[in-house]
């Protein structure tokens, strides 16, 4: 299945690694990847990644991205065909 | 020096070397606050704060230098990742400008350690130092425990700022860590636990974590329900109550594994459903309604689809449960432990612990060693078949008596991590027990224990060979002995450079009175233990194998 994946984080250096790195565990490749800071006085950056991953494993990797200290929210939705 | 004197940092185990010698130069002047613990490699360092926070119950902190210093933290790190052990790492760095030059030492620490850290932070600037140092601690201690490092550029370690004593750091505790409203769930739980037949319940080194070993006696005494314990649950409780029917895992007690299919209710609580555990997961609990107590929400629904997860810290739900559970009695259910207890015993547990002839077993030196110390010290074990005799055979009286690398299984784990369990608490027995093959990975601690004056107890179970790899071989591999036989040292010869006591113990008849001069010493103490060599370690769960498939020989 193919599935939009948006991250909401502290916009600080090594965030796209650790994210990245989370899928790299479970050999998930990136299809589409946007970065951009949202609210400057917050310093927040919002993720917006594209995935192929087996239904299943969606809710735990969300879980997974969501145990980076950086990280402040992740959401999934199934990108319609 | 400040920041760490803030958050309580009494001990620091390192090793100097050129980019962190800015701080090392501080150090000097905190030699009456902070006590600096020389390792003789820094991987030691890594252990030993893990042994230290393990029975100090704060974060034990690592220090070493930049590049190599650094990349020798990393077993140690990975080690505490895979066991949610509170460590804080500092390490030196190239200065800023040198960042991504190859310089002199330089290694790209923060890239290397990210997948196997809870957080880690590179500190350019003097000033971001104390902030980042609270946080580090913060983050290591607080929710799931695990390791954090600091890596701090030789330019910030020079640099002066106002350090002000006064400033408070808070920090919001991260969404993900905020435990919900469990009232629904618990109600389902109790209403599952308390009309079950023959429910079961395993807990996990989270019970020694949150503290709750006496929320935890009064949850099952109440409840009634049987207890058993992963490796890194062991002596959370005493291995002699009747509720604690032994452990789970591949080399877990037969009843306990055997029977895990058997219950209709499973609590799991502070554990994370290890493949050493459930052996082949699509076997595993197939019929059992499953309640799953984890304070990290990640591990929920991992590897066993819960019926009910409950995120929450274990202390917090056992007392919230306890209240709510009927008095019941299940010793019909008990009894089919017990039958499988004496079937193990009749089949394993006779010939090694007991053994008329031939060398001396793993077994037997665990099983007087226990009985010598009256269960009541704290055993740190290595990696391999004279882990699990030991966490098999020592009858645990107290919690927090059982150190060992269980999750990332790292062989060189047991010598530093029972030198920081000694710093931690001096006031416990503290003995190391260590296969010739883990031995030889660290024994350069030796060194430490004899500067530090450590009183270490040191216990080779040594077999000249890789056992646990020898088993497989022996069992799954045809008999092809691959690389696994040792031409060892004298470690006697070894431990007599180190100016450390020792005697090397042969025969059956010397075992007892070696352990009772061991126990004896008043400093550190070794035994080169020669134990057969074609030891097993049995009952086992194959490799792959369902858990009801459990072999007892």
């Amino acid at each position: 299945m193919k599935y939009t994946i948006t991250i909401e984080s502290e916009n600080a250096p090594g965030t796209l690694y650790r994210i990245a790195g989370t899928m790299l565990r479970k050999k998930i490749n990136i299809e589409e990847l946007h970065v951009k800071e949202v609210d400057s006085k917050r310093h927040l950056s919002r993720f917006t990644i594209t995935i192929f991953l087996e239904p299943d494993l969606m809710a735990k990797l969300i879980k997974q991205i969501e145990r980076i200290i950086e990280v402040v929210h992740a959401e999934y939705r199934a990108v319609d065909k | 020096m400040k920041s760490l004197v803030r958050e309580g940092v009494d001990t620091i185990f390192g090793y100097p070397g050129g980019a962190i010698m800015p701080i090392y130069d501080a150090l000097y002047d905190y030699k009456d606050r902070i006590r600096h613990i020389l390792v003789r490699h820094e991987q030691g360092a890594a252990h030993a704060a893990e042994g230290y926070s393990r029975l100090r119950g704060k974060p034990g902190v690592a220090m070493a230098t930049s590049g190599p210093g650094a990349t020798n933290l990393v077993t140690g790190i990975a080690d505490a990742m895979c066991d949610s052990i509170p460590i804080v790492c500092i390490t030196g760095q190239v200065p800023m400008a040198a960042l991504g030059t190859d310089a002199f030492q330089e290694a790209p620490i923060i890239g290397i350690v990210t997948p196997i850290t809870k957080w880690c932070f590179q500190v350019t600037k003097a000033e971001e130092i104390p902030e980042a140092i609270a946080k580090a601690f913060h983050i290591a201690s607080t929710g799931r425990p695990g390791p954090v490092l600091v890596d701090i550029t030789k330019n910030a370690q020079i640099e002066l700022f106002d350090f002000d004593p006064s400033a408070k750091y808070t920090f919001p505790t991260r969404k993900s860590d905020i435990e919900p409203d469990f009232t629904e769930q618990l109600k389902e739980a109790v209403e599952l636990l308390n009309n079950a037949k023959q429910p079961y319940m395993l807990i996990g080194h989270g019970i020694s974590i949150s503290k709750a070993e006496k929320e935890l006696k009064e949850f099952i005494e109440k409840s009634g329900i049987p207890v058993a314990s992963t490796l890194l649950g062991l002596s959370s409780l005493s291995t002699d109550h009747p509720l604690y029917m032994g452990m789970l895992g591949m080399h877990g007690n037969y009843s306990t594994n055997k029977l895990t299919n058997q219950a209709d209710v499973v609590l799991a609580v502070g554990m994370r459903f290890d493949d050493r555990v459930t052996g082949k997961v699509s076997g595993y609990l197939p019929n059992a309604k499953v309640i799953h107590v984890d304070i990290d929400r990640a591990e929920l629904d991992k590897v066993i689809e819960a019926t009910i997860p409950i995120h929450a810290d274990a202390k917090r739900f056992l007392t919230a449960i306890t209240p709510l559970m009927k008095r019941r009695d299940h010793s019909a259910w008990i009894k089919q432990f017990k039958a499988l207890d004496a079937e193990e015993k009749k089949e394993v547990g006779d010939a090694e612990l007991y053994p008329k002839e031939g060398e001396i077993t793993m077994a037997e030196t665990i099983r007087i060693l226990s009985e010598k110390t009256k269960g009541g010290a704290v055993i740190v074990a290595d990696v391999g078949q004279h882990q699990m005799v030991a966490a098999r055979y020592y009858q645990f009286r107290n919690p927090d008596s059982y150190i060992t690398s269980g999750g990332l299984g790292t062989m060189g784990f047991a010598l530093p991590a029972a030198m920081g369990a000694k710093v931690g608490d001096p006031s416990r027995e503290v003995i190391a027990i260590i296969g010739d093959g883990s031995f030889q990975m660290t024994l350069q601690e030796l060194g430490t224990i004899r500067q530090e004056k450590l009183a270490v107890k040191i216990i080779i179970l040594n077999n000249r060979h890789l056992g646990m790899v020898r088993q497989w071989q022996e069992l799954f591999f045809e008999e092809r002995y691959s690389f696994v036989h040792m031409d060892n040292p004298d470690f006697n010869k070894i431990t007599d450079g180190y100016h450390i006591p020792n005697e090397l113990v042969e025969k059956r008849e010397d075992l007892a009175a070696a352990l009772d001069r061991l126990l004896a010493a008043k400093g550190s103490y070794l035994l080169d233990v020669r134990v057969e060599k074609e030891e097993n370690v049995f009952p086992m769960i194959p490799s792959g194998a369902n858990i009801d498939d459990i072999r007892i020989k």
